[in-house]
């Protein structure tokens, strides 16, 4: 099915440009794009969210928002205009010769259909040869992706597998007509660390077996580091840095690039401090107005000049250019040095669990047998004063069932919780009501756990509502003006809603909100995934320093190891329910006893370019999804 | 077949719930009637009847024995399918049901089928001029529609078709000098068995009035849960996925985002389906169709207690019934909800 052109690239733009022109203001989205694409070749995109990479691939597909067009430049397929050709000609080339790999795998397939009815429809519309078999040639795709038990498979439906499995599906679909291109737009991001690492090296393995082409769109510059060959740096729409991929890692010529890179912690040697990118992106829509540097705003090199005129894309090194015009500066951005660790001698424990246990058991019914799963199998713990634990591990393997047990949410099956001395296991109703003063739960995904119809201020001081202590409103907005305050937002974001904050902000009110009773005890679930690397550094930096304003501690599940590993004094290492191990963060990561450990650490990409990345792909003992 | 236990287990608990069910509504609707100032024995005698005949008449027809008892004894000939003796009528309750649900439920089949219809081309329309200016136009004339009731439809229909260009008949269920074969009570279908053409064709001209002004009036409902269900499809990943996979629209429409999308839409029909057996009453009036809704009308009127403690508990069971039929059907078309 491919025929790969012996000449040329397989994509290509010249001064690509995009731009919103639907609604009031025409204002730009992506600007003077200019790569080349070789056949088999890995182009990595990266940036913040906001900084155009997605917008890349929707360019290709022609499938862009309402109101977005192509208004300077060419981007061009195998040589073909992609912009200008036909829409059947594109459909035609859309799932053949141009393949995407999607985000979230699990809503990547459409609910109410079985694996093997798409995967047919797939097989038919790209063509089978005259007399295959859909069913064959779907168990032979199945087998290149190491999808065991194919045809099973079949009959499934996405409900009934896990991300990875949905994933490799996708990937099976994907590669199924030996395509050309291939878009994978943060394929991994929903997945676990080891999941993605098996991920990152099939798509790897599929690419070199076709020949085919990818670019690679991720947030995340170590891992594009370390599967592309190039990469192109965005920032507001424009490239702010391209070259080979591992001397763009090791020696970044853009600030930003540098900032991006510091502001993620390490995962191997010393610990260092972060990177603090301050504020965010400037919108798209300030774009226009905005004389010299784009990245001038938030930049530590910046000078006089950089507001001018925008810096143009200059030759740097061999196939290496930069937006910057004082490059040579960037090796001097250095991380803030680490804050003082802290000794926890403290003997003064706050929290206090033993053999604690969560089963499950199946509802009664006539047609089976109860069965019974323990999402939490008999884990000891304790937290001290001041002291942030961390919980690691795969999905599924019981992270935030115990943080249900910890704040009271759920109450366990079996075991014994003692919070400052009290014994609170039974769950009572006033056991319920001295737990809420002393622990409080930040939650995931900022987006759900604010009420989109309250004010920030009226957000954060909840808790004041129903302890009576603050009884009047206008004595709880004077503690919401405090708590703005101490999380670094202005005081006017307490009149505003929700949806009027970014991310990042809605995350910080999220935060103040569990801050607003003071309580000794925080547990946060997984609270900075799903951010950039800047707002995470930003967040982690807040932590530490209410920590030391307030003291509290904090049980921190996270599925970031290095995030972790920054943050955190001691680590929990969770698996199926159990805890397989468990130390000072320092001496678990340098020094892992249990093989769990040692795999969930291998799956984490190295800091170091030059090092091999050899995560475990198919470990013994261990389920493999 | 794993979909096939798991509706034959749905069955057997759903038909294991519904007896519990029964046993109150039968309770209910016994003793709301019995507790109603009416004196079924006084009723069933000439007016001129005296004190002592209509005491009689009480200890005959056990109405002096304690109320429990009296459900007992209901509820005994109730499982002999004898629910009693209409007082108004002079005829078993059951020949009366028997001989007026086939009518209704040819009524409400019909006009549901009308109403998927139009439901279904109506939301897809809808849909397909989403961010025209169409949409407008057609937003303003599907809330036209949701606002007029059956009955105005009824009366608007009779007028237009019947009376002013008199191209359909809006009496009954058939002309008169029709035949009227009797196999089932279901008169579209016995006439299509013995094969008399003629009157299934004068059968069906009667209810295409009624059932076009039933199924209009429920489909604008319809339509709206379908567009809306289908704008929520398209946001999902998966067709923005199809897309991405060369995948043509009308394809993605039919098998990616309608499949999708039916499910809520089912779950209003199976809403509506349920009332639509109390709801053809107004219609059955206005045509002087010999359903049910019209033998309630004469029961209540007539203070009828058996015909209506037997209509309450036909409507009770038809809509556990439906509910069944729906729960079914949803699991057929949603994976998500059968057992693995």
């Amino acid at each position: 099915m491919a025929n790969p052109s012996p000449s040329g690239p397989i994509l290509s733009a010249q001064n690509l440009c995009v731009e919103s022109l639907g609604g009031k203001e025409r204002f730009p989205v992506l600007t003077d794009l200019n790569f080349t694409l070789e056949p088999g070749k890995i182009l990595g995109l990266v940036g913040e969210s906001g900084a155009g990479k997605s917008m890349i691939g929707r360019t290709i597909s022609q499938f862009l928002p309402h109101g977005f067009a192509v208004t300077k430049g060419t981007l061009k397929f195998d040589g073909e205009d992609l912009v200008g050709m036909g829409a059947d000609r594109r459909r035609d080339l859309l799932g053949r010769d141009i393949a995407f790999i999607p985000q979230e795998p699990l809503s990547g397939l459409n609910p109410v259909l079985s694996v093997g009815q798409q995967m047919k429809e797939h097989l038919l519309r790209i063509g089978l040869q005259p007399g295959e078999s859909w069913k064959l040639r779907a168990l032979k795709e199945f087998e290149a992706v190491h999808l065991p038990h194919g045809a099973a498979l079949l009959d499934k439906y996405p409900h009934q597998l896990s991300g990875g499995m949905c994933q490799r599906i996708l990937i099976a679909m994907a590669f199924a007509s030996r395509p050309r291109l291939l878009i994978a737009d943060e394929p991994t991001t929903a997945l676990d660390v080891t999941i993605q690492a098996r991920i990152i090296k099939l798509i790897g393995e599929m690419q070199r077996r076709d020949g085919t082409a990818v670019i690679f769109i991720t947030h995340d510059l170590r891992l594009a580091s370390q599967i592309s060959d190039e990469i192109m740096v965005l920032y507001a729409g424009r490239p702010a840095e391209r070259g080979p991929a591992k001397q763009l890692f090791s020696d970044p010529a853009h600030p930003y690039t540098r900032c991006l890179q510091l502001a993620n912690p390490n995962i191997s040697g010393p610990r260092r401090g972060l990177f603090i990118l301050p504020e965010r992106m400037p919108g798209l829509r300030v774009l226009k107005e905005l004389k010299g540097c784009r990245f001038a705003s938030r930049c530590p090199n910046v000078m006089e000049a950089c507001t001018q005129t925008e810096p143009p894309l200059a030759d740097i090194g061999p196939n290496h250019i930069a937006a910057c015009i004082r490059t040579e500066k960037t090796p001097d951005i250095v991380p803030p040095p680490l804050a003082p660790g802290r000794e926890i001698a403290s003997a003064n424990i706050h929290f206090n669990g033993e053999r604690l246990t969560k089963a499950y058991t199946t509802a009664w019914s006539p047609f089976a047998s109860r069965s019974s799963f323990k999402a939490v199998n008999s884990v000891d713990f304790t937290l001290g004063e001041g002291e942030f634990v961390g919980i690691v591990g795969e999905s599924g393997s019981g992270k935030s069932s115990l943080a249900r047990l910890v704040v009271g949410l759920d109450t366990p099956t079996d075991g014994k919780i003692t919070l400052a001395g009290r014994d609170v296991t039974a769950n009572r109703n006033a056991d319920k009501a001295f737990r809420r003063d002393y622990i409080q739960m930040v939650f995931q995904d900022p987006q759900s756990a604010l009420n989109p119809r309250r004010r920030i201020g009226s957000i954060v001081t909840q808790a004041n509502e129903a302890t009576g202590l603050l009884n009047s409103h206008r004595e709880r907005m004077v503690r919401a003006a405090e708590l703005l305050k101490e999380i670094g937002l202005p005081p006017d974001a307490a009149m505003r809603f929700p949806s009027q904050l970014s991310g990042g902000q809605k995350q910080r009110v999220n935060i103040a909100r569990a801050l607003c009773t003071l309580p000794k005890i925080l547990v946060a679930d997984e609270i900075v995934s799903g951010l950039d690397v800047s707002v995470q550094a930003q967040l982690l930096d807040l932590l530490l320093k209410l920590r030391d304003e307030h003291g509290f501690s904090m049980l921190f599940i996270s599925h970031d190891l290095s995030v972790v590993r920054y943050l955190c004094d001691r680590v929990m290492v969770m698996y199926r329910g159990e805890v397989v191990e468990s130390g000072r963060t320092e001496a678990v990561f340098s020094k892992p006893q249990h093989d769990y450990t040692r795999s969930l650490l291998a799956a984490v990409p190295p800091d170091d370019v030059n090092s091999e990345w050899s995560p475990v792909l198919a470990e013994a003992g261990y389920q493999v999804e | 077949m794993r979909m096939f236990a798991t509706i034959a287990k749905l069955l057997v608990k759903r038909v294991l719930t519904a007896i519990p069910i029964l046993l109150v509504v039968s309770a209910l609707l016994f003793c709301i009637l019995r507790i109603l100032p009416v004196d079924p024995a006084a009723m069933s005698l000439p007016p001129n009847a005296t004190v002592q005949e209509i005491e009689a008449m009480r200890s005959e027809m056990g109405l002096d024995r304690p109320l429990y008892e009296q459900y007992g004894i209901w509820l005994n000939q109730l499982l002999h399918g004898n629910i009693g003796r209409s007082i108004h009528f002079r005829q078993d309750v059951t020949a009366l049901i028997g001989n007026t649900l086939p009518a209704t439920i040819e009524l409400a089949v019909i006009a549901m089928m009308v109403a998927t219809v139009f439901g279904i081309a109506g939301g897809l329309f809808l849909f397909y001029v989403r961010g025209t200016r169409m949409e407008a136009v057609m937003d303003f004339f599907s809330i036209l529609l949701l606002s007029l009731p059956e009955f105005l439809w009824s009366l608007f229909l009779l007028l237009v078709f019947g009376v002013f260009f008199e191209v359909l008949p809006f009496t009954g269920r058939l002309s008169p000098g029709f035949e009227r074969p009797v196999v089932t009570g279901f008169l579209l279908l016995d006439s299509l068995i013995t094969g008399n053409i003629s009157s299934l064709i004068n059968a069906l001209q009667h209810m295409i009035l009624p059932c076009l002004a039933l199924g209009i009036a429920l489909s604008p409902s319809l339509m709206r849960v379908l567009r809306s269900s289908l704008l929520d499809a398209y946001q999902d990943d998966y067709i923005h996925q199809a897309r991405l996979r060369g995948l043509s629209e009308k394809r993605i429409l039919v098998r990616h985002g309608l499949k999708n999308a039916i499910l809520p839409t089912l779950s209003l029909m199976g809403v509506q389906f349920g009332f639509l057996f109390g709801g053809t009453l107004l219609v059955e009036i206005i045509y002087s169709y010999p359903g049910m809704g019209n033998l309630m009308v004469d029961a209540i009127r007539n203070a009828d207690l058996p015909i209506i403690q037997g209509a309450g508990l036909t409507y009770c069971i038809a809509v556990l019934v439906i509910s069944i039929v729906v729960d079914s059907l949803y699991l057929i078309l949603n994976p998500k909800l059968r057992v693995r």
